[in-house]
């Protein structure tokens, strides 16, 4: 590997409110310029956290501020992974993202980009949905030597 | 998020700015493009220089409040757009819906024409 990035992980807890996205957001920031990310790298990932923390509050949780959101980012070597848990059920991934947000009939739709914006965004997103254990987005974007 | 509502003649100029993420955010929206309609204002622009970021129900704000502009036959900019907000406009394609200028200037002299 030709550049690497030296391995961190910063975790967040935080109460299913989207004021608390204003954090993740900043955290998001942070941990981009640790990294050296560009404008264009950094933005990707704030704007694709923020869409998955709004998810799991908004669907997950249905903004129950009892239950929090666990959010893990996770550096190491070629990556940055972002693993943000809810405790919500899931939801039917294959019809999500079925769905193109950008086709002349659902242009104008007010919902339906979220998951939309994080798979244009990020290099990589996987959700892990299992009965009785929450459902966990997992966002990757890839050290742009690995890409 | 804050809305602010100045006018430059005849053009109605809604300040945005904080996050804008649905919700309470997506009544004030509404209040104050309303408030802009009863007024008798048709041109509107819609300040976003001081967005920090916009969700996707954000984004669902912004086009219903086009939405409304439009049906009462007015027309809606959007300006000093964020390279951020660019971002997401860009891959959902709602570039293609806004009208978007990269100075309020711009956005006011482009109502003229």
């Amino acid at each position: 590997m030709a550049e690497a990035w030296e391995p961190f992980e910063v975790r967040l807890r935080f109460p299913s409110r989207m004021e608390w996205l204003d954090l993740v957001d900043r955290v998001a920031a942070g941990i981009a310029a640790q990294l050296d990310l560009t404008q264009d790298e950094t933005d990707a990932i704030a704007n694709s956290v923020v869409e998955a923390g709004t998810n799991a509050i908004q669907h997950g949780h249905h903004y129950d501020a009892r239950l929090p959101v666990d959010m893990i980012f996770e550096v190491r070597g070629d990556r940055l992974c972002v693993r943000v848990h809810d405790v919500g059920p899931g939801f039917d991934v294959a019809k999500v993202l079925s769905a193109d947000p950008t086709s002349p009939e659902s242009i104008l739709a007010p919902r339906g980009r979220g998951i939309f914006i994080m798979k244009s965004l990020m290099d990589e997103v996987e959700f892990v949905m299992s009965p009785g254990s929450g459902t966990t987005a997992v966002l990757t974007k890839y050290h742009r030597a690995a890409r | 998020m804050k809305a602010t509502t100045r006018y430059e003649g005849d053009v109605a100029v809604l300040v945005l700015s904080g996050r804008v993420m649905g919700g309470p955010d997506a009544d004030a929206v509404g209040q104050r493009i309303r408030e802009c309609l009863d007024r008798g204002s048709r041109k509107i622009l819609v300040d976003v220089g001081e967005v920090t970021w916009v969700s996707s129900s954000g984004l669902g704000i912004l086009i219903f409040a086009q939405a409304r502009v439009v049906q009462a036959g007015g027309v809606m900019k959007l300006s000093r757009v964020t390279h951020r907000l660019r971002q997401i406009f860009m891959v959902t394609k709602l570039h293609q819906v806004f009208d978007s200028y990269e100075t309020n200037e711009e956005a006011l002299r482009s109502f003229a024409t």
